[in-house]
């Protein structure tokens, strides 16, 4: 029982940091149609700036603020710079060139960051626990699951009941309604990516507490949340927010009852379970748990 | 309140597609003007060059201007036209599916401030009383009409001097043209320009003071409303009004003519 309880707690953590990740890739899609594969850059990036603004003697909380924001300033430059002379371009353009600006980061990142681990820091003891009932529940894991929490609520709420939020959404519905009536759409797009790097920032900076250490291969992570996106549907983001937390706690438990019964050979047999899911989804519901028939697959 | 003058305009698509071959129309202050033709002809492509739409069309004003009184509008971003006072409902209503009829008409409110915006919402609710009833529901599940409604009064959200409707008529049942016509005299009345594009020509024409006809890219016929209601050409192929009622020689005979204009 308490064996469970942990387990759920684990998955529903990393599930919050799924959906965060997943969640970035989705509101940049439905606006513009373009697929961001430097978002695990991005998470790395975040990550990677908390240490460092950290380590400068920031306050943790104003660290992780100014981080997100850092992260989405760079998202947004990304898009002003290298997409929005390439809007309306095929699909597959824009496929190249978010890979190519992944590529780009890790570069940079490198150079500016180099190759060692660094522990990522947290107001509370790195490896607290809190007793609940008969099990220890680690601090780190309730803090992803209440930010992520907190930061859907807030996301929902922005696109619900801002102006900016209504925009994103008509630009995402009919971009030449958008254009008509006096939307300017480009900055809309720009949002979009500051919003997908504040969001990737946040994920890299819990998951960087978990307890693993942070280094540029952070941004891997945004493969495995890679299936979120499929599973929820690529123009969902309510369905992406629920495949990542579900996937995070399948593959949680996954490991904790599955693993054990494959020897040897299911040591990590949790790290592709969610991709099982994807494919499984992708033979019976292409379009996802929420997404659109119409939606393409790219 | 500006006029909106056309002059010589020339419109091609991805760099090679001449569709508007200097066409010059004015739209002056408080009228509603007419520009009519068949499918095809270049009607939505002048709208969309005077809009700014242009480069999602990957398409390109290569000569001539668009001027609103003394500003051009030939290459300012489509956010910056609506700004300066022009509003466009594009062809085929396209109400936002998955929005709510509310929001709808928010999206139409990107430069007004929060308190401006529900003003104008809770006017057009009160024009429309059965947009106020569905106010929350998907805009998606709207009739035809219901659906032409939010797209009309969405674009009028912000105010605009000008407004240019693409075939408001399109699909709509013989009733419910007649409140699209009702209205657009409404926004005339309030002091609002009106550049109607229709193929249903008695209708636009029994609206408009003036009117154009627009055909292969190239303006065939201009005038008040009332000499084009008297033209026999128009009359003919426009109105449906021939005086022999059939096709046959006489038919022949104006596209005769008719070919002498584009020449
Ligand atoms: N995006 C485009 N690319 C190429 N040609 C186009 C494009 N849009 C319209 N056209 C062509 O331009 C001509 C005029 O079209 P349009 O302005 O839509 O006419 P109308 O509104 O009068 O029916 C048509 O021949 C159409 O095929
Ligand atoms: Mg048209």
């Amino acid at each position: 029982m308490s064996g469970l309880l942990q387990l759920l707690v684990s998955g529903l953590a990393l599930g919050a940091i799924y959906a965060l990740v997943a969640l970035g890739f989705v509101v940049i899609y439905r606006a513009s149609q373009v697929f961001n594969f430097a978002q695990g850059e991005f998470v790395a990036f975040g990550a990677l700036m908390m240490v460092s603004l950290h380590a400068e003697g920031l306050p943790w909380l104003a660290a992780v603020a100014l981080s997100c924001v850092l992260t989405g300033l760079l998202g947004a430059l990304v898009e002003r710079v290298l997409l929005r002379p390439l809007v309306g371009r095929p699909v597959f353009v824009t496929i190249i060139l978010t890979i190519f600006v992944g590529a780009l980061l890790r570069a940079g990142m490198t150079i500016a960051w180099g190759h060692e681990l660094r522990g990522m820091p947290t107001p509370w003891d790195t490896m607290a626990e809190v007793q609940v009932l008969d099990a220890q529940l680690l601090v780190n894991s309730l803090g992803a699951m209440a930010t992520g929490a907190l930061v859907l609520g807030l996301y929902f709420v922005l696109i619900r009941r801002t102006r900016m939020g209504v925009a994103m959404r008509a630009t995402a519905s009919d971009q030449e309604v958008a254009l008509a009536l006096g939307i300017p759409v480009g900055r809309v797009f720009g949002a979009t990516w500051f919003l997908a790097g504040a969001l990737a920032a946040l994920a890299g900076i819990f998951l960087g507490m978990y307890p693993r250490n942070v280094d540029i291969h952070l941004g891997f992570v945004a493969l495995r949340a890679f299936p979120a996106v499929i599973v929820g549907g690529l123009d969902s983001a309510m369905g992406t927010v629920i495949a990542g937390i579900l996937l995070g706690v399948l593959e949680l438990l996954c490991q904790g009852y599955i693993n054990p019964h494959l020897g040897e050979f299911g040591k990590n047999f949790h790290a592709v379970f969610p991709y099982f899911v994807m494919i499984l989804f992708l033979m019976v519901r292409p379009y996802g748990l929420f997404g659109s028939r119409e939606v393409e697959r790219v | 309140m500006p006029t909106l003058e056309i002059a010589n305009l020339e419109v091609v698509y991805h760099s090679v597609v001449r569709v508007l071959s200097g066409i010059s129309l004015v739209v002056p202050e408080g009228s509603i003007v007419a520009l009519l033709g068949p499918n095809g002809a270049g009607k939505t492509t002048t709208l969309r060059a005077i809009t700014g739409l242009l480069p999602l069309h990957d398409g390109e004003v290569v000569r001539g201007s668009i001027q609103l009184d003394d500003n051009s509008l030939v290459n300012l971003e489509a956010d910056a036209i609506v700004r300066s006072g022009l509003a466009q409902v594009l062809e085929g209503r396209r109400v936002l599916v998955d929005l709510s009829v509310e929001e709808n008409l928010l999206a139409g409110a990107w430069s007004l401030n929060r308190s401006q915006a529900s003003d104008r919402v809770d006017h057009f609710c009160a024009r429309f009383p059965i947009l106020g009833e569905r106010r929350h529901h998907l805009a998606g599940y709207l009739s035809g009409g219901e659906q032409q409604m939010v797209a009309i009064a969405r674009a009028l959200m912000p105010q605009p001097e000008i407004v240019l409707l693409d075939e408001p008529s399109l699909g709509l049942a013989p009733r419910i043209v007649d409140e699209v016509v009702k209205l657009i005299r409404e926004i005339r009345e309030s002091g609002v320009s009106v550049l109607l594009v229709e193929q249903n020509a008695s209708m636009a024409l029994d609206l408009a003071d003036a009117g154009y006809v627009l055909e292969n890219g190239r303006i065939v016929a201009s005038g008040t409303a009332e000499e084009l209601r008297g033209d026999a050409d128009i009359r003919e192929f426009y109105l449906g009004l021939g005086s022999t009622g059939s096709r046959g020689y006489r038919d022949v005979k104006h596209y005769r003519r008719k070919r002498r204009w584009l020449s």
